[in-house]
């Protein structure tokens, strides 16, 4: 299945370098892993989510569910953020959940 | 020293070991990985590589013991920092990491016999080479401005140096009243928002320091990133009048409406449209010839024209366009096989030169050529950037991007991406705060 | 080389312009009589308004909503006695309470507020309800100290101060009940290390000071939610 979709997009060329509405893309291209996506966070988030003290959070040892539930309400705007929506729009639910599964696996640092 | 503890209070107790459980397929013969420039790129490389497999031996060959880093520096001119707080040591990357450093000067490579030289004399051999040299600046490309006269009375200051100091200290013994004069440079260059950054803080400076000073930016393009919620923070800070063109969505009424301005303010801004395109300069006067007539600055700060840094081409990885054009995936050149290029060098589609791109880059390059060197299929590589800006030190921009590999290109997700123009003065003032934040998180992920 | 970091950190922080009130000399610390003073000074808060000022200033991104907590890093402030949260954002504000840099946002958002905001948003909160509560729990490890302090260490009990549900006692005694542990843990440790220093004359910190990680550990769950 994913193999097929993959395909489909290399099939779209036009309509994935134009325009490309998040979800779709998402869905189209190959998924990168939960980790190849966890590092772009790091600059803020601390390297693997591991932040030691500063006005950003970390996100190691963050609960899977409650990960995905910020996500989609960073996303939804239902949660309020100064940054995080523009994040959050740029992946899909399936990633989200690939994201939470990597900074849960990296354990707390306090 | 400062920068060293600073380092070390952020990364207190984190990540000595990598939380994911290793397993080196190189237990008998570690492959060699050799990183060229030790910056943003290099350093970020060097760690997620040793991060990935400690097996990997990773030596890094820069050319400076101590790193200046670009980004921030032009807090420097503000005095906001100094230039000792530009340092960055490569300590934590040797000690926690074990990442072998060479101080030395690459200039050559042979890339069938896959060896390394420097200017010292040594030669390396190489399983795959990481290339990350930033930019180098071509003073020539306008007419009267060269490198010694960059060094002497016209810096750029935008690669950290003797420059940003020199800047600084003309800036601060400027006369009363006199203009600062800053010549944007054409795409694509390094950090998008740090000319007009850089207008803005001065402004703010001048503000207290030197009220009836002018800020002149000349520029040959027409828009610029993060554009219209840069031109509205001037309009609030400094007086500035927003074009027309830029003025949809901007807020008439509320808590911060943007205004018209009587009596233009101190900052001024000219686009290409406006006839701001440099065609010369005079060092000797301190005046500009634009296409909208003479300028003349009692301070003359040029960006210049950049292309990749000059190893690049000794390398032979460069082509017309005078960046490093790279497989995606992977970011390996499509010109040498075995050697990778990532940051300012290269040729990134979507994605702007700045640091937080160097990184992500750098981390896709780091997967691939542990994945390459395993055998192993590469993986679908994913890129951020974020570059929070200030039009003031406590009025925070931004700009956030995800990218992806799209029919071979790096693509950027389209969504909203910036500050919103009706943020409220709690977010701007938020968005400052975490601005500095990010400066301290960020080195610690690319240097600690 | 702690003390140095410290140290560092410190000069770091207030070197940088995070602080926009640079150069100020910090407020100086609170007497009985000076509390009682601005707590009776405090303006009559309107809830209302508090609304809307905790989204317009941003508040909710971090403490969620009706102040209930976003998450372990950011502490609830729903159900808050008006006094207590009244008196942390003047703390704020003058630089009393600045544990580490996690208190930076608020030190920089609390500059921006009058005290008539910082009254609003404290009604607002009050009229909330608390995040949990923290009913008897007679088989819990730390029951007893909760209920009885321990006179060898000169622990008054903290139920006799925060309420026998940790709903919180009198003037800018603050409710527990419901809190993020994890913020538990960590302002307990600031009061015990010394590091929050904003309550008058170590009235609270006194209690701190010979408690283990342990405890600690164990005083935060017995409270939580
Ligand atoms: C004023 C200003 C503000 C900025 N602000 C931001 C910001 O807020 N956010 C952001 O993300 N980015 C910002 N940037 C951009 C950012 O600093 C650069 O994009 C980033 O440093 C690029 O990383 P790099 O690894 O490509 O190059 P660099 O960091 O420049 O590193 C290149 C390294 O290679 C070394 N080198 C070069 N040639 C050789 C050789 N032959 N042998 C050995 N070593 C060599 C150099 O000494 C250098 O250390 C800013 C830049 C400027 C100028
Ligand atoms: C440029 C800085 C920046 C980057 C990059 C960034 N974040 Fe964030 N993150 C923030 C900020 C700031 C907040 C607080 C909410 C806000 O104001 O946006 C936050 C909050 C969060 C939270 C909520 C944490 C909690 O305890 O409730 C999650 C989850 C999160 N980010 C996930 C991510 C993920 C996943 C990525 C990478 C794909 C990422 N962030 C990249 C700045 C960043
Ligand atoms: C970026 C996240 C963030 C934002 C935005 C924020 N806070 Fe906070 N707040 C915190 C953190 C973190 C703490 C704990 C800091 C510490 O340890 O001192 C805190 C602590 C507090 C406290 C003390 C709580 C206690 O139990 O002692 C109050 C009161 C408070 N905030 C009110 C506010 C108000 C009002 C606003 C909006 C004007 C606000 N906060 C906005 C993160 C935030
Ligand atoms: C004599 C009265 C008294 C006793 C006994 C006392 N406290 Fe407190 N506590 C206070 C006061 C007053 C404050 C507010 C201090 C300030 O001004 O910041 C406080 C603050 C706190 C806070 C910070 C709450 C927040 O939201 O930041 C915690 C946690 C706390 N106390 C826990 C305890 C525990 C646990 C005990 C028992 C071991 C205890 N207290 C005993 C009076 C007391």
């Amino acid at each position: 299945m994913k193999k097929f979709v993959y395909t489909l997009a290399l099939l779209l060329p036009l309509f994935a370098a134009t325009a490309p509405a998040q979800e779709s893309v998402a869905q189209q291209t190959e998924r990168p892993t939960g980790e190849m996506m966890g590092n772009t966070c790091a600059a803020c988030h601390g390297t693997y989510g591991r932040l030691g003290t500063a006005a950003f959070v970390p996100l190691a040892g963050m609960e899977v569910e409650e990960f995905v539930r910020a996500m989609r309400a960073f996303r939804d705007g239902t949660r309020p953020s100064t940054l995080m929506h523009s994040v959050a729009v740029g992946f899909s639910d399936e990633e989200y959940r690939a994201m939470a599964e990597f900074f849960a696996a990296q354990g707390t640092e306090e | 020293m400062q920068r060293r503890d600073f380092l070390k209070a952020l990364g207190a107790g984190a990540m000595l070991a990598s939380g994911l459980s290793i397993k080196s397929v190189f237990a008998n013969a570690a492959p060699h990985v050799v990183i060229v420039g030790g910056g943003v790129g290099g350093a970020t490389a060097a760690k997620y590589l040793k991060l990935a497999d400690p097996n990997i031996r990773v030596t890094v060959i820069e050319k400076n013991p101590v790193y200046l880093r670009p980004y921030g520096s032009s807090e420097v001119l503000n005095d906001h920092i100094g230039m000792d707080d530009l340092e960055v040591r490569y300590d934590r990357l040797r000690d926690r990491y074990g990442i072998e450093f060479l101080f030395d000067m690459v200039t050559g490579v042979d890339p069938h016999r896959r060896t390394v030289r420097t200017a010292g004399g040594a030669t390396l051999g190489y399983d795959r080479m990481i290339v990350s040299p930033g930019i180098q600046l071509l003073y020539e490309r306008i007419e009267g401005y060269s490198a010694s006269v960059a060094e002497s009375r016209i810096p750029s200051a935008w690669i950290p140096g003797t420059q940003t100091r020199l800047l600084r200290d003309q800036l601060h013994a400027m006369r009363p009243g006199g203009t600062f004069v800053i010549v944007a440079p054409p795409n694509p260059y390094r950090c998008p928002p740090g000319p007009y950054e850089r207008g803005a803080l001065m402004a703010e400076w001048f503000k207290v320091h030197n009220p009836t000073a002018k800020v002149i930016i000349l520029d040959a393009k027409d828009s610029f990133v993060p554009g219209p919620s840069m031109l509205l923070g001037w309009n609030r800070l400094y007086g500035y009048n927003v074009p027309e063109r830029f003025q949809e969505g901007m807020p008439t009424e509320g808590e911060w409406p943007m205004k018209i301005h009587d009596a233009p303010g101190m900052l001024d801004w000219v686009a290409g449209r406006d006839g701001g395109r440099v065609l010369s300069v005079d060092p000797a006067s301190l005046s500009v010839e634009t296409e909208a007539g003479r300028f003349k600055a009692d301070v003359l700060n040029i960006v210049p024209p950049m292309v990749a840094g000059r190893v690049a081409f000794e390398l032979d990885l460069v082509d017309g366009r005078g960046y490093c054009p790279i497989d995606r995936r992977t970011h390996e050149s499509t010109r040498h096989p075995g050697i990778h290029v990532i940051g300012d060098a290269c040729v990134a589609d979507a994605m702007p030169k700045s640091g937080f791109s160097a990184n992500t880059q750098a981390k896709v390059a780091a997967r691939a050529v542990v994945d390459l060197l395993a055998g192993r299929d590469t993986q679908a590589p994913l890129w951020e950037n974020t570059c929070y800006a200030l039009a003031g030190t406590e009025y925070g921009l931004y700009v956030a991007d995800i990218f992806r590999l799209v029919d071979g290109r790096i693509t950027r997700m389209e969504g909203p991406r910036f500050l919103p123009l009706d943020a409220s003065r709690a977010q701007i003032r938020i968005g400052a705060l975490y601005q500095q934040n990010w400066m301290r998180t960020f080195t610690e992920d690319c240097f600690a | 080389m702690s003390k140095h970091l410290l140290l560092f950190l410190l000069l770091f922080v207030l070197g940088g312009q995070a602080l926009a009130g640079q150069g100020e000399a910090p407020a100086e610390t609170w007497t009985p009589v000076r509390l009682h003073a601005a707590l009776a000074a405090m303006p009559e808060g309107d809830a209302e308004r508090g609304a809307r000022l905790h989204d317009a200033l941003f508040c909710a991104s971090c403490h969620g909503e009706r102040g209930e907590s976003l998450s372990r890093h950011w502490p609830a402030l729903s159900g808050q006695r008006a006094p207590y949260t009244y008196k942390m954002l003047l703390d704020y504000r003058d630089g009393l309470r600045h544990e580490d840099a996690r208190a930076e946002m608020m030190v920089v958002l609390a500059r921006m507020m009058s005290e008539q905001d910082m009254a609003d948003v404290a009604a607002f909160y009050a009229a909330q309800p608390l995040p949990g509560s923290a009913p008897l729990k007679k088989g819990h490890p730390v029951n007893d100290l909760v209920r009885r302090g321990d006179p060898q260490r000169l622990i008054t009990p903290c139920a006799s101060c925060h309420g026998v549900e940790g709903q919180g006692g009198r003037n800018e005694t603050p409710s527990l009940a419901g809190q993020r542990p994890e913020y538990l843990v960590r302002t307990l440790k600031a009061f015990r290390d010394n590091t929050r220093h904003n309550d008058v004359h170590q009235g609270m910190a006194q209690f701190a000071w010979d408690l283990s990680d342990e405890e600690i550990r164990a005083l935060a769950e017995y409270y939580a939610r």
